[in-house]
């Protein structure tokens, strides 16, 4: 998942960019402790009853079907309230924990066969849609079936063309074109790759790949049933297998919630389901959610916001005592970075020096401080624990120690070994706003001092992807953000430095680097396999293939009321399944 | 005492005898405290934006440098009370960046003012041109020139400044102007001044329908003097006291559109900073911050004030009791 910050720090990225045709190697050690059950909520005692209410900038959920969902916060809400997957994450403030994942709609975390190729989940017995039909077995594979209609189901993730056993046709797509397209459609091929045998559903996969079971989290994999999926509409109204229902929904205004009478707790162990209402208020300006959370009036000290804290009012906020208990300042799951594009800066040395000249304590400040984040030295961040370890990018790999203040006098001395001039003047894109206006133009002031000539390029923030992803449009730096689809590097470097890579600004093309890829994801060991992680972070960040300047930090606030609010590590969410509100 | 009380009545009288209209209104004015006080408030602003380049030099001042050692490193709000006041900088730093306040006020005050004052000599101009010809002409090309005022009032002015400015800013490009703000200014005047010349031009066009009845013109006509000759030399001179005044009106408006177009995002590109450039950024600090809100804001309110003040009492000067109730008319509608 990638993405821009609207305003800077504070707030909340979309996903963007789905993993294409990758299998990565097994995962033993993380799927091996697999516990059941969902964390007690972490402060004050839970209680059932009461309306729980949310506030937010959005103008509406994104996408709440399913197949669609794509953005962090939001998988984490309908998988929280309104869907069930496969297997879930753990629902724990320990982020090590919650790294681990547990059985949903399944009675385990799945069995492999064939070297991970082949992978088994049964469904439990007893689960209901909202409507009193039993989830089945066909449902779940109807649910990914949708994800091959590309045209319809728009926006998702699409492990399940890129992973399952389906042929290509000639033009690189998959022959099987989802459940809405009837002739010249090769249902048999996807019948052969998802089959169901009374309530067991098998996937075959192109390729092994150990952290399958990891894969389902994503709402992606979760079912539909056939009978009620209207296409593209039903992402107004999903149907709910979870513990709430819609009763309402408006976008721009305002979702409702309230308990789905057909869900049983003796069927869900995930999710304590505690309030007998949930409220989503859209549109609602940052600094006024501020405002109401500081103030705990009323209605408000029930609810809680899935947008960053106003960064104006931070300061104001962390100094101030009365609110150290309804506070949060976590890690998110997003790398902050300037990709340098290869094309236009190709002689390393080159892309050292830009490195070496720019203040990163300077572009900080400018996100917020400390509370934008932590210095980063690569695109692994410490969130993915197994794969990060540090690469020492500003002590040694530029050949020199380099303060955050930048040094300029350093850089000239970089682009003189390289014995060729400067590509002067460069572009450096990014998605428009007061803040990211700010950050280009310390990078043009801290560049032109090692005699780099760079010219800010603000684009329409909509269309900033799409335009940045397109080489002939892209200029030589270009400010991005990326977060992994799971817990594994898998989902960071081969993306963002191999051709084949979905999200590779840095128009990285080196044969070596894709082998090592390449290998990497084929080891069957874990701790192996996070070695070759860590050594690929630190040759990526060696090469100066991208600007690494923030690992992102998040800031909330809850109201007093709310029971049990933490932020969430695999989503950088809250613990949607598990908040409640005090009598 | 003696000596002054009877000097004073002596020189009036002479005075009175000699003084042409212009020189009356120049001494009503002086007479007028407000007036003054405006006057010089206005020339202070002009000077200082003017110097702006010599007078942050002095201070060791630039609107562009970053002072991140003035920035917390924690929110990113400016070190020290009011929003980080000292020597130089006497009015604070911006936030997050640390940019001196003062500086980008009086460099705001050239963009500001550049357009506001091009964007008033060419409304001026425009106006002047057109409602000449218009009272002067009469029959069916003041009927033609009538109508196409009505229209271009009838522009939703800003919904057409928004859709435009991108489209607009290309076009001038394509015509060889430089990019970037070179481009922006000039789009935002062209917008200002097309879309307001039509006031003034009616005013025009009523002044010049009763002048070109009075005696004075009629004789010159009858001599045979040409169209353009009577124009220049009879009528327009006749017209100066109402053009100054619409002019100092119309000024102010300028200047606060220019800040509601920056507010909107569609003024100059940063780091170039305007007045209502700084307006807007500072808004989201408002209540953490506030002097840095308050410094654009009274640099806005003090030269809007003043200019609309100056006007005022020019009028009351020149004493147009003919057009002053057109002009008050017209403030209205603009």
């Amino acid at each position: 998942m990638s993405g821009m910050t609207k305003s800077g720090a504070a707030s909340r990225p979309p996903r963007f960019s789905p993993l294409k045709g990758l299998a990565v190697g097994l995962c033993a050690g993380l799927v091996l402790l697999a516990a059941c059950g969902g964390n007690k909520a972490t402060g004050g005692n839970a209680s059932s009853g009461g309306t729980l209410t949310f506030l937010t900038q959005s103008a509406q959920i994104l996408h709440l079907d399913p197949q669609r969902n794509y953005t962090g916060e939001d998988l984490a809400f309908a998988s929280g309230y309104l869907h069930r997957t496969l297997t879930a994450y753990k629902i724990s403030s320990n982020s090590d924990s919650a790294g681990q994942i547990v059985p949903d709609l399944a009675t385990d975390t799945g069995t492999s066969s064939d070297g991970g190729r082949v992978w088994k989940f049964t469904l439990r017995d007893g689960v209901k849609w909202e409507n009193g039909q039993p989830v089945t077995c066909a449902d779940v594979k109807y649910g990914v079936s949708r994800t091959f209609a590309t045209s319809v189901i728009t926006d998702g993730p699409t492990y399940a063309i890129s992973l399952l056993d389906i042929p290509s046709a000639k033009d690189g797509s998959s022959v099987y074109k989802g459940p809405y397209v009837t002739t010249g459609n090769d249902q048999a091929a996807y019948d052969k790759a998802v089959s169901c045998s009374g309530s067991t559903i098998t996937f075959r996969l192109k390729q092994p790949q150990g952290d399958f079971n990891y894969t389902v989290t994503l709402l992606s994999f979760s079912p539909v049933p056939q009978a009620f999926d209207s296409g593209e509409k039903y992402d107004d109204r999903p149907l709910s297998d979870g513990p709430y229902k819609i009763l309402s929904y408006k976008k721009k205004t305002k979702l409702v919630l309230v308990r789905n009478p057909d869900w049983s707790s003796s069927t869900d162990s995930y999710r304590p389901a505690y309030p007998d209402r949930i409220e989503y208020l859209f549109g609602i300006q940052d600094a006024i959610i501020t405002e109401r959370l500081i103030a705990d009036a009323g209605d408000d000290q029930r609810s809680l916001s899935p947008d960053s804290i106003d960064s104006a009012k931070l300061a104001s906020v962390f100094g101030d005592s009365r609110l150290k208990d309804r506070r949060f300042n976590e890690l998110d799951p997003y790398v902050r970075y300037y990709a340098i594009n290869t094309t236009k800066v190709p002689e390393l040395k080159h892309r050292q020096a830009i490195l070496a000249a720019v203040d990163r304590a300077q572009l900080r400040k400018i996100a917020g401080g400390t509370y934008a984040g932590d210095y980063a030295d690569g695109v692994v961040k410490p969130n993915l624990a197994l794969d990060y370890s540090p690469t020492g990018l500003w002590d040694t790999l530029l050949g020199k120690a380099i303060p955050p203040e930048g040094d300029a006098a350093y850089a000239k001395t970089l682009i003189k070994e390289s014995g060729k001039p400067f590509p002067n003047p460069i572009t450096i894109d990014y998605p428009k706003s007061p803040e990211n206006d700010k950050a280009a133009a310390s990078l043009v002031a801290s560049l032109a001092k090692a005699g780099i000539i760079a010219k800010p390029n603000g684009l329409e923030p909509g269309s900033y992807y799409g335009i940045v992803l397109d080489p002939a449009k892209q200029g030589a730096m270009s400010a991005a953000g990326w977060g992994p689809d799971w817990l594994n590097a898998s989902t960071v470097i081969p993306e963002l430095f191999t051709p084949a890579g979905g999200f590779n600004l840095s128009r990285y093309d080196n044969a070596a680097f894709t082998k090592a890829c390449q290998d990497a994801r084929a080891l069957t060991d874990r701790t192996a396999q996070a070695k070759k992680w860590q050594e690929l972070d630190k040759q990526a960040a060696g090469a100066a293939l991208v600007l690494p300047t923030r690992f992102g930090r998040e800031q909330r606030l809850v109201g007093s009321k709310v029971v049990g609010a933490y932020i969430w590590s695999p989503y950088g969410s809250w613990p949607y399944a598990v908040l409640a509100v005090a009598k | 005492m003696a000596e002054t009380s009877s000097h004073v009545p002596l020189e009036s009288e002479a005075v009175v005898a000699a003084v042409t209209p212009r020189q009356l209104a120049w001494r009503r004015l002086r007479s007028d405290k407000v007036a003054m006080v405006c006057m010089w408030a206005v020339a202070l602003i002009v000077v200082i934006a003017i110097l702006a380049p010599l007078i942050t030099r002095l201070m060791g001042i630039n609107p562009y440098d970053f002072h991140s050692e003035k920035i917390s490193d924690n929110g990113g709000l400016p070190i020290g009370s009011f929003g980080g006041v000292d020597w130089p900088h006497i009015f604070g730093v911006e936030p997050l960046t640390g940019r001196d306040v003062f500086a980008r006020l009086i460099y705001g005050a050239r963009t500001s003012l550049l357009i506001a004052l091009t964007a008033t000599i060419v409304t001026v101009g425009l106006g002047v041109l057109v409602g000449t010809v218009a009272g002067y002409a009469s029959g069916w090309l003041d009927g033609l020139l009538g109508r196409f005022m009505d229209v271009v009032l009838a522009f939703p002015l800003l919904l057409v400044v928004i859709a435009m400015a991108p489209v607009l800013d290309q076009r001038l490009a394509a015509l060889g102007v430089p990019e970037g703000n070179a481009t922006r200014i000039l789009s935002i005047i062209l917008v200002l001044s097309v879309f307001g010349w039509p006031y003034l031009a009616r005013i025009i066009r009523g002044q010049v329908l009763s002048l070109r009845e009075r005696e004075y013109v009629t004789a010159a006509q009858s001599i045979g003097a040409s169209t353009s000759r009577i124009l220049r030399k009879e009528i327009l001179p006749a017209l100066t006291s109402v053009i100054l005044i619409y002019a100092t009106i119309v000024m102010p408006s300028y200047i606060a559109a220019e800040a509601a177009l920056a507010y909107l995002g569609i003024s100059v590109q940063p780091p170039t900073a305007t007045w209502g450039a700084m307006l807007d950024d500072s808004v989201t600090y408002f209540t953490v911050d506030p002097f840095y809100f308050f410094v654009p804001m009274m640099a806005l309110l003090v030269t809007v004030l003043a200019f609309n003040l100056l006007g005022d009492a020019l009028r009351d000067a020149l004493e147009t009791h003919d057009y002053q109730s057109v002009v008050a008319n017209d403030e209205g509608d603009s």
